[in-house]
């Protein structure tokens, strides 16, 4: 018995060192851990390690993080739980050999600070057309605020999904029978089946490499404020290689938001391959569909160091697996008669259904207009 | 038919059903046996998640019973429904004085009426089934949450006839391809595997499993080949069922060796889309070269 508590207690210290690393691990998952070592044999650290890894992670990109816990709290002499593995029989050096983990690199963390702003009341009007490259930090504390007012409301298309209503093609025999039923099995009114309609997907990638710095935090605050508006929002962020951010921006705090997406990109204010980034994005999560039907905003200058060739069949891949593709060039400005001039804007303008500005916030407001509409 | 109790007996009985599973696999299935709880898996395309809930229900003798999930599945194509055609002209079929006898009325509702659809005929088969649940990525979030409370509790209320309830609950396995995040909620309440691409050695082996009539000298260059083709940068990088399917056809056009003229005559077994092709075209020769 005494073993068994000691048992125990490894395990909820591992659970803890997870929950140390960022791995969500609630007590449940350490109770079905426990339970799950039951038919196995909690001596062999290779039932521990998969047995942890199927019943502690939920997700593929916790694998490498768990990967990394396991082995500082299982195989490191100097680990927790060595002088329990001490009295074991298999030899920690004997298991490391059978056990096959991925080399886990680990993530270069650029920090990145993000401004504290104070509060300030101000002329609503003027701030609307200013530049936010020429913005104070006062400013742009209340272009914050103005800027968590703008709703983004994606198009919508109609759904597989149907619910009963007055008109539509099949009829809605369960409705029909069910109201009948009140009046004795006679049907009264017939209904039918209608299609649902919901809020195409938005994905939104920025450019946050050095040309485009003075635009890239607020166009992060713009996603932030996109995410929490609409259910369906995708984020990523690109200089040099392409981050997915959504899960960073979900916390509810601004401020904290911001910080953690700022940690997990690693190349800010860095040179740009909008081809290679918009290249994988299109490889890794747009053939998996995540895109599909979707809108697509690019915000970026399109100054491109890559091959123009790249960005080329990446553009068109995208506009065909998307629904739309709007880019926003904050270059543009105000220019109605704006042509692009870098190579990759105008081997990228094909492909693109939509060019904004996106420099300030009226032409956000402008971008949030049109959206809806854009079917 | 049992399922063994133990890591190294499960993998022995899937080997027999024709199908290779590493040792982390294998102990996902037999914690997801033991403790009765759905298992996740998720992994690139073509390398066998659902193959694996139907190997389980064929070597220990349950019924298979499938959800292929897509856009728009309701609990009607889920659960159940009641046949309403059929409830009509039963109303219509009977005279006045027997709609007045109240037993006609509860056979309305029986079991002759109600049509079984996949999670409910799994709750009732209860142990005797392996519910697959087919690419959940597939369905809206709507489903997803409902599905949370069939899997948490194994029982589904039918207002008219009660709650039915599976004694022992069946063996669940649920894949996904992650065209969408699933839910938290959803990955709580299932045990979790990511299925990779197998090392060679492994994939030679699976293809002979799968494919007994194949020459060995030509699986083993056809995986080589495959393993290549993974390496550069496709779009949709070929699974292990592209490289048994490459295999099979080239057996059936009885070519016994991967020369770039078989290659090129059957790459469409492999590669399934054109910028891939032109790409592969390029380096046929280094593809095919051998070891």
């Amino acid at each position: 018995m005494p073993e068994r508590t000691a048992f125990a207690a490894v395990m909820v210290d591992f659970a803890h060192a997870l929950r140390a690393a960022g791995l969500a691990v609630g007590t449940g998952d350490v109770l079905t851990y426990c339970s799950a070592m039951a038919p196995l044999d909690p001596t062999d650290l290779v039932d521990l390690y998969w047995a942890g890894q199927t019943t502690l992670v939920s997700r593929r990109d916790d694998i490498p993080a768990y990967d990394l816990v396991f082995r500082k709290f299982f195989l490191d002499a100097a680990g927790p739980a060595a002088e329990l593995l001490m009295l074991k029989a298999t030899a920690a050096a004997e298991a490391e050999a059978a056990l096959v983990m991925p080399a886990t690199e680990p993530g270069a963390q650029a920090e990145e600070e993000q401004p504290l702003l104070g509060w300030m009341a101000s002329d609503v009007d003027a701030l609307k057309h200013r530049s936010f490259a020429s913005c104070t930090p006062a400013e742009l504390a209340a272009l914050r605020k103005i800027m968590a007012r703008i709703r983004l409301m994606p198009p919508r298309r109609r759904t597989r999904r149907t619910r009963t209503g007055p008109s539509g093609r099949v009829p809605d025999l369960r409705k029909v029978f069910r109201n009948s039923m009140r009046v004795h099995g006679e049907p009264t009114e017939l209904l039918f089946r209608e299609r649902k309609v919901r809020l195409r997907p938005l994905i939104l990638i920025l450019d946050i490499s050095g040309s485009m710095a003075d635009y890239s935090r607020h166009l992060l605050q713009f996603a932030y404020s996109a995410k929490q508006a609409a259910a369906k929002v995708e984020v990523f962020c690109f200089g040099t290689r392409l981050t997915r951010i959504t899960r960073a921006l979900e916390h509810r705090r601004l401020d904290v938001a911001l910080e953690q997406a700022a940690q997990a990109v690693v190349d800010w204010d860095g040179g740009t391959r909008i081809g290679g980034c918009l290249d994988s994005f299109v490889r890794r999560w747009g053939r998996g569909g995540l895109c599909r039907g979707g809108v697509v905003v690019i915000c970026s200058d399109g100054l491109d160091r890559g091959d123009p060739q790249v960005l080329a069949e990446a553009m068109e891949r995208l506009a065909r697996l998307s629904h739309r593709v709007v880019w926003l060039n904050p270059h543009k400005g105000n220019n109605p008669d704006f042509r692009p001039s870098t190579l990759g804007m105008m081997v990228a303008a094909p492909h693109i259904d939509l060019l904004l500005s996106g420099h300030d916030l009226a032409s956000l407001e402008q971008l949030a207009e049109m959206l809806p509409v854009l079917n | 038919m049992e399922y063994p109790r133990t890591v190294s007996g499960l993998t022995e009985s899937l080997r027999q059903g024709g199908y290779l599973a590493d040792r982390g696999l294998a102990t996902a299935l037999l914690v997801s046996l033991s403790l009765h709880r759905p298992v996740l898996l998720e992994g690139e395309v073509g390398v066998g998640k659902t193959e694996v809930a139907k190997v389980l229900a064929a070597m220990f003798g349950r019924r298979l019973i499938r959800l292929q999930c897509y856009e728009g599945i309701d609990t009607n194509q889920a659960l159940y429904e009641w046949d309403y055609a059929r409830q009509m002209l039963q109303i219509r079929a009977l005279s006045e004085r027997q709609a007045a006898d109240e037993q006609a009325v509860d056979r309305l509702f029986g079991p002759k009426f109600l049509l079984e659809r996949p999670l409910l005929e799994a709750v009732r088969a209860g142990d005797q089934a392996v519910l697959l649940i087919d690419e959940i990525d597939r369905a809206d979030d709507e489903f997803e949450a409902f599905l949370l409370e069939v899997l948490s509790d194994f029982q589904i209320s039918v207002p008219e006839i009660g709650t039915i309830r599976a004694d022992s609950p069946p063996a669940v396995v649920l894949t996904s391809n992650r065209t969408r995040e699933l839910h938290d909620a959803l990955r709580r309440r299932c045990l979790y595997h990511w299925i990779g691409y197998p090392a060679a050695e492994r994939e030679v082996e699976i293809v002979l499993l799968r494919e007994p009539g194949a020459a060995e000298q030509l699986t083993r260059k056809v995986v080589s080949a495959v393993h290549k083709l993974r390496q550069l940068d496709l779009t949709k990088p070929p699974g292990v069922a592209e490289t048994i399917d490459w295999v099979r056809t080239l057996e059936f056009l009885g070519e016994t060796e991967l020369t770039p003229q078989s290659a090129q005559d059957t790459l469409g077994a492999v590669i399934k889309d054109r910028d891939d092709l032109d790409l592969v075209r390029e380096n046929l020769a280094e593809i095919t070269s051998g070891a």
